[in-house]
């Protein structure tokens, strides 16, 4: 059981904060290094979508979630409809919806303000070596500390290098089919998931049934695509376990 | 392409789109359980999204199926890039090359 203790608003800079987020801090830094080239190819890719660097910078601000900005740039430049290019946004970071779900515990009696802040800022990295640490610990000042230290790391070095990425892709010259960029990133994104079969196959099926279903309306073969995948994961996910019993 | 203030509204929107995902649980707090079947199920989401936006991307020209093309090479590639190797330029690198050398040195 979580001990529930009265948080301030305000920063706390007292030790266990500070403690906590040295560890956060420690923890973080060797991942976040990976960060660079992401922030550099959604940079580059946003400028090879078409937008000027005022409005790359924008959705990088506003939006602040690498996958789901290099998804929906295929979508916002051929002119899709809206309802499609923020159903595939939400579909691409509904993973978070498990990394929210684990370490709500850990938010306990923290303020709306800091729940809100922690939201915009949950990144994959920071879920992946500091939950664990973070849902170990019964004080909320060291537990503030671990979170807030890696995310606000992360959060700085990802528009440091999407920005490096928004001038530099300037220079880069117009015919080099920049744009692949994107589709590497989101095949680099997608190759360590697939390590677990239920995952291959979801991927598998989720790619075909888009291609297969192109002919659809208004690209809904996508999003029909999406939910084919899905399905695919959960049946080969349920054979799998039938066959371990048997 | 979307352009002037609904460009602006669409990065507002996809914001709260990818906002509530990681939002959900720290702002309802923990008193909400996600019932497991649905917590399996999500757990395919990503990896069924990026496939069905990469897929077209590799295979399609136009609206026709064209499996002999340089991205699907270079795509290739990148696969062996990320499987094999750890380090995270490599894939670009190697992919990024192999799609100009197909397209601009021998004119696929």
């Amino acid at each position: 059981m979580l001990a529930r203790f009265p948080v301030s608003i305000a920063w706390p800079m007292n030790d266990s904060f500070k403690r906590g987020a040295r560890e956060g801090f420690r923890l973080f830094l060797p991942m976040s290094v990976g960060l660079i080239p992401w922030a550099l190819v959604t940079g580059v890719a946003m400028r090879s979508a078409g937008f000027s660097p005022v409005e790359a910078m924008g959705m990088n601000l506003i939006v602040f979630a690498g996958t789901a900005q290099i998804g929906t740039l295929p979508l916002i430049a051929a002119g899709a409809p809206l309802w499609l290019i923020v159903l595939t946004a939400l579909v691409l970071n509904l993973r978070f919806v498990i990394f929210s779900a684990a370490l709500a515990p850990a938010f306990e009696g923290q303020s709306w303000r800091r729940r809100l802040a922690s939201s915009y800022l949950l990144v994959d990295g920071v879920f992946a070596v500091c939950s664990e640490r973070i849902l170990r610990s019964h004080d909320p000042h060291w537990r503030w500390g671990c979170f807030i230290a890696p995310s606000l790391w992360a959060w700085v070095l990802w528009q440091f290098f999407v920005l490096a990425g928004v001038l530099g892709a300037g220079s880069i010259p117009r015919d080099w089919s920049l744009e692949f960029m994107a589709t590497i990133a989101l095949m680099v994104m997608l190759v360590p998931m697939t390590q677990l079969r239920p995952m291959l196959v979801a991927a598998l099926a989720g790619g075909l049934a888009a291609v297969a279903l192109r002919g659809l309306p208004l690209k809904l073969g996508l999003i029909v695509g999406i939910v084919v995948g899905i399905a695919a994961g959960f049946a080969a996910e349920h054979l799998g376990v039938q066959r371990r019993r048997a | 392409m979307i352009e002037g203030a609904w460009l602006w509204i669409t990065f507002v929107l996809i914001a709260l789109a990818t906002t509530g995902p990681r939002g959900s649980f720290i702002l309802l707090g923990a008193r909400v359980r996600l019932p497991p079947v649905l917590q399996r199920a999500l757990r395919y989401a990503p990896a069924a999204a990026l496939a069905a936006l990469v897929a077209p991307d590799l295979l399609l020209d136009g609206d026709t199926l064209d499996p002999a093309n340089p991205k699907l090479a270079a795509a290739l590639v990148v696969l062996l890039a990320a499987t094999r190797s750890r380090n995270p330029w490599l894939p670009f690198i190697a992919g990024m090359a192999v799609l100009l050398v197909l397209r601009k040195g021998l004119g696929w």
